[in-house]
């Protein structure tokens, strides 16, 4: 049984003629880094917000097709129940993710685990080891509200992380981030996906495509492309959407011939005479 | 200044719903007792618990808050109706519930008042809610200081006749309601997403609610119920 199942679904939202979704198939593994990503508007944050439960439950809107993550529907209020705490979602905005409840980032960390109702020590345990993972560990004691964007990121990923979910669906995560932050979250990445499934709706393929095993492209709602991302990203179609990265376009640039190369080295070999 | 301060006073070191209980008995001894020594006197009480818990900066807000209501009731109650008895009296009710509120969010941090309702078996929803609305006024405060100065560089002028002022609210007031509008349902899937209302929340680090902390809740209760009965007798 696939950790996330999606079959022939669509989405529309109540104020939008068009669906934001449509006909989206698609499998996860558990283990598996799925990489989505697509021009502005192709509906990838609106599959995380599918794969979350919370579209249409929150965002309203109708949906049709069938969609199955850890065995149960999220999108209704007894799937949300079973699988809450299983899934674990982070938005681009750090700013609106903060509980508004915590001091100290250690208690910002530990806002999950002690809303799933687990013992302190447990808790405590838990957030230590999520900080430490995410390196934020030195601001443990200080308050969220006086972090940078990047940081705050980095503490909210750690606050899922310590709730050990088994389906991580991160959108944008290093949008707010330096070029450090972005690199230590995507290195930690294939490290999360070796307990879980990870679902990464992202612009920033050149950093996404090095861990992800798959990738799905997205355009106006309908899926382009599925397969390894050296199948999808290195295409005409990836490089005319402006999603396939920087070396593909480059590649394309150059003159070189489909499929593009997705790293430097094989683009300079491709190169040369 | 609107919101917590971290100062030392007694309310600061009480348990949060000990402090909810002040701001509650001086907002309801403000409407029961008569006018106009009776809400003169709670309001110098407030007053007074202004300065016992170091937060004076408070006092601002609540004037510029409570200054067009006295101006009004003086208007019409002290000169139309030469009665400057009900002026002061539905004044001083206005500015103590003003000051007692300001005081009461200045001594509670929201997180500490949520620990407190939890471990008393609130539900997290309600208590979230509750914190929440106190947490309303300040964050509000700080996003209309950065509309305003996001506003202010794309060259709004805020300066200048009446009516070019009262046009200049509305690009102050659109992205502010707006923003927080946006930023509410984004928070909500934050939340939820964090299991936020899923279930027993665990509190990490309850306030203690002392032997002294229930003797001032009971006070308190006490003197709103011997306030009715005078009042009503």
């Amino acid at each position: 049984m696939s950790a996330i199942a999606l079959k022939n679904v669509a989405f529309r939202y109540p104020a939008s003629p068009e669906r934001a979704l449509d006909g989206v198939d698609l499998a996860v593994e558990r283990g598996e880094i799925v990489l989505v990503t697509g021009p502005l508007g192709a509906g990838c944050s609106t599959l995380l917000l599918l794969l979350a439960g919370f579209a249409p439950r929150i965002t309203s809107g109708t949906r049709t097709g069938t969609v199955r993550v850890l065995d149960t529907d999220p999108g209704t209020y007894d799937g949300w129940r079973a699988v809450v705490g299983r899934i674990g979602v982070l938005l681009p905005t750090p700013s609106t993710q903060i509980s508004g409840m915590a001091f100290t980032v250690r208690d910002e960390v530990a806002f999950g685990p002690a809303n799933l109702g687990w013992e302190p020590a447990r808790i405590r345990k838990e957030a230590a080891a999520a900080m430490e993972r995410l390196g934020v560990a030195h601001l443990a004691a200080r308050d969220p509200t006086t972090l940078s964007g990047g940081e705050l990121q980095r503490v909210i990923l750690a606050g899922l992380v310590a709730m050990h979910p088994s389906v991580y669906l991160l959108d944008e995560p290093a949008l707010e981030l330096d070029p450090e932050g972005a690199a230590l979250v995507y290195e930690l990445l294939p490290t999360l996906s070796e307990e879980a499934s990870v679902v990464l709706a992202t612009t920033d393929v050149d950093r996404a495509a090095r861990i992800a095993h798959r990738a799905m492209l997205l355009d106006a709602g309908r899926v382009v492309a599925c397969g390894t991302p050296d199948a999808v990203l290195g295409t005409v179609r990836a490089v005319a959407l402006d999603a396939a990265g920087t070396v593909p376009a480059v590649a394309h640039a150059a003159g070189c011939d489909a499929p593009y190369p997705l790293r430097v080295p094989e683009l300079l070999a491709r190169l040369r005479p | 200044m609107v919101g917590y301060v971290a100062t030392e006073g007694p309310l600061h070191r009480a348990h949060p719903l000990t402090v909810l209980t002040f701001g509650a008995t001086i907002a309801i001894l403000a409407f029961v007792l008569r006018g106009p020594w009776g809400p003169v006197a709670v309001f110098a009480v407030a007053l007074g618990a202004a300065f016992t818990e170091r937060v004076p900066g408070v006092l601002k807000p609540a004037a510029v808050l409570a200054l067009p209501f006295w101006i009004f009731l003086l208007v019409i109650h002290g000169l139309l109706r030469s009665d400057v008895a009900t002026a002061v009296t539905l004044g001083a009710r206005i500015s103590a519930i003003l000051v007692g509120f300001l005081v009461v969010l200045s001594a509670v941090p929201p997180s500490r008042l949520v620990e407190a309702l939890v471990a008393k078996r609130v539900p997290f929803s309600a208590a979230f809610l509750l914190a929440a609305t106190l947490q309303a006024v300040p964050r509000l405060r700080e996003r209309a200081a950065a509309v305003l100065e996001a506003q202010r560089c794309r060259g709004l002028a805020l300066r200048g006749s009446v009516i070019h002022r009262v046009r200049a609210i509305v690009p102050l007031t659109v992205p502010l309601v707006l923003g927080a509008l946006g930023e509410v349902d984004e928070r909500a899937l934050a939340l939820e997403a964090r299991g936020a209302g899923a279930g027993r929340r665990t509190p990490l680090d309850p306030p203690r609610d002392g032997t002294m902390d229930h003797l001032v809740r009971w006070c308190c209760a006490a003197l709103i119920v011997v306030a009715i009965v005078v009042r009503v007798a």
